[in-house]
């Protein structure tokens, strides 16, 4: 009777869906004019880790490409605005979006070899490509090895024009995700996640869809850290190509619940507010996080969403079709 | 009547094993081809190597005169190869209309507000309808056979490769599959239909081939090649024994 009861207010909820989308858009959009900077910075967090987690789980959740080596597209993203903007004085705005294209265009060229990787050889491929981006970042000279640059450019922007930015690539991502899912290509890669023999067998371009995914992740991967590095001002390859930023698109995805849309938005809070806790402790931040990893893919497998969702049957901003 | 696939001398190999040994067959448009075999003889094989998911170590598949040999899984299903697994691969997170509207977008290349029409009516016919906002995951083996079928059929296949659509189903079900295979025969669908439970190639098929050991032991009328000799002995021997 309780289940059912919460089941009917969840689906009056959806009725209201893009009524309350609208409304929690609008309340994100004030953030900056009445709370504090604090709050202000953990949203902006909250955004930036989303666009990652996001792309993460459209690679993972639906397409079957685990990668482990997503940070290659945030050094990318962050090194070209660092070049871009301190050697050659380039406006802000292009220099993100040419790191976009670089990074689309390095993610085309080494799909070639990697896609013929599969599963675990893929995961580890992808690795060692950032692996070896980042030996290669800290012995160019080009890039001032690895001493890393200050982004001065980010010193025009104010912490709100940060927030905002980070706002759009946030929730841009999640629409990105919710049209892909919606399309003709959503509805092959949802046959993708669920068996991707009987994919193939049912007509589906597996290799295409997977590329398309791959090349949209580069993208708004890179993106994303460059709007992260402008944010925090100074790069350097170590951290910038280091695995620590798969861990935590990894670390969200699976707590939030891999395979669907709400899942990364579930997980992205409470990472960055445990990361916030956390930073009290910082010599066991990341043991916490990993039990708290440990336990949950034990209690709930799915994640908080997924469970969720299997338990209600409920998805708030479903693919579904009829 | 034309030939719609030609099979010529097609071995596939696991390692030392040959699965399927430089086998050839000839369908017929329009017709049911039965495939028996004792377990293990390389019926599934074969199958596989007819949708593409085996790469054969030689030999050639030749679908309506173009040679298929190296083309995927896939582009063989937009082809006009639709085909069914043995043990459901149903995409379990997917509703029953979501499962069957892959193969008409994918399989059949429509768009999806033009591939609906096509999946009411197929799950109309494989009597899903009313289940078609279920997950295919929460679905009863019956229903899960219908629906690979379904999927199946709604690639628009000219060929149809069935692989134990009526196993482990009750008399009454196995009428109900048999009810849509012939509907989808004569509809102008060339099959090809791995079955263990022989009435159905008594009643349906037009011709049945026998397999053992991934080479043909003999192809003909239903009637005739049930009783052969060495069907009885290789196929229901080893059945039994």
């Amino acid at each position: 009777m309780g289940k059912e009861c919460v089941t009917i207010v969840i689906n009056d909820i959806r009725n209201y869906k893009w009524f309350i989308i609208t409304g929690l858009i609008a309340v994100l959009l004030t953030i900056p004019f009445w709370a504090s900077n604090y709050t202000v910075s953990i949203f902006l967090l909250i955004f930036m880790y989303l666009a990652l987690a996001q792309m993460w789980n459209l690679l993972a959740g639906y397409a079957g490409l685990v990668s482990l080596g997503q940070q290659m597209f945030i050094g990318l993203g962050g090194y070209t605005l660092a070049v871009l903007t301190e050697l050659y004085r380039a406006p802000l705005w292009s220099s993100i979006l040419i790191g976009g294209v670089i990074s689309l265009i390095f993610a085309l060229i080494i799909s070639a070899p990697i896609f013929r990787m599969r599963e675990a050889y893929f995961t580890i491929g992808t690795w060692l490509v950032a692996e070896a981006l980042k030996i290669f970042f800290s012995n160019w000279g080009y890039v001032r090895y690895g001493q890393g640059f200050f982004i001065t450019a980010a010193y025009q922007l104010t912490t709100t024009h940060m927030y905002y930015m980070a706002m759009v690539i946030g929730l841009g991502s999640v629409a990105v995700v919710y049209i892909i899912l919606r399309s003709r290509l959503g509805l092959g890669l949802m046959a993708i996640r669920d068996n991707e023999t009987a994919a193939e067998s049912m007509g589906v371009e597996v290799f295409k869809a997977k590329l398309i995914c791959f090349l949209i992740g580069a993208f708004v991967t890179s993106i994303a850290g460059s709007i992260f590095y402008l944010y925090q001002v100074f790069i350097q390859p170590y951290a910038a190509f280091g695995i620590d930023w798969t861990v935590a698109m990894v670390f969200i995805v699976i707590i939030g619940g891999i395979g669907t849309i709400e899942g990364p938005l579930a997980g992205v809070v409470i990472y960055v507010l445990l990361r916030q806790y956390l930073y009290n402790y910082a010599g066991i931040s990341m043991l916490v996080l990993g039990l708290i990893a440990i336990v949950l893919i034990h209690v709930a497998p799915k994640g908080f969403i997924g469970t969720l969702q299997e338990k209600l049957g409920f998805e708030f901003l479903s693919p579904r079709r009829r | 009547m034309e030939n719609v696939l030609i099979v010529e001398n097609l071995t596939i190999a696991f390692g030392q094993l040959l699965a399927v040994n430089s086998l050839s067959i000839e369908v017929r448009e329009g017709e049911i081809l039965g495939i028996i075999g004792p377990n293990g003889s390389g019926k599934t094989t074969l199958l596989n190597g007819i949708s593409g998911l085996y790469k054969p170590k030689s030999g050639s598949v030749i679908f309506k005169d173009i040679d298929i040999t190296d083309f995927s899984p896939s582009r063989r299903c937009r082809l006009g190869i639709g085909r069914t697994y043995q043990v459901p691969r149903t995409f379990e997170k997917m509703t029953v209309y979501e499962n069957v509207l892959v193969g008409g977008v994918y399989g059949a290349s429509l768009s999806e507000k033009k591939a609906r029409y096509k999946v009411y009516e197929i799950l109309e016919l494989t009597g899903l309808l009313h289940k078609k906002d279920l997950f295919a995951g929460s679905l009863a083996l019956l229903d899960r056979k219908r629906l690979e079928v379904a999927r199946a059929l709604a690639t628009n296949p000219q060929l149809l490769l069935l692989d134990e659509v009526a196993a482990g189903l009750t008399e009454a079900e196995v009428n109900e599959v048999l009810r849509i295979v012939k509907y989808i025969k004569e509809s102008g669908v060339t099959i090809i239909w791995i079955e263990h439970i022989l009435r159905t190639m008594m009643e349906a098929a037009d011709r049945v081939l026998c397999i053992a050991s991934g080479k043909k032991l003999i192809c003909g009328n239903p009637k005739e090649v049930l009783a052969a000799e060495e069907v009885q002995e290789v196929y229901l021997g080893v059945e039994e024994g």
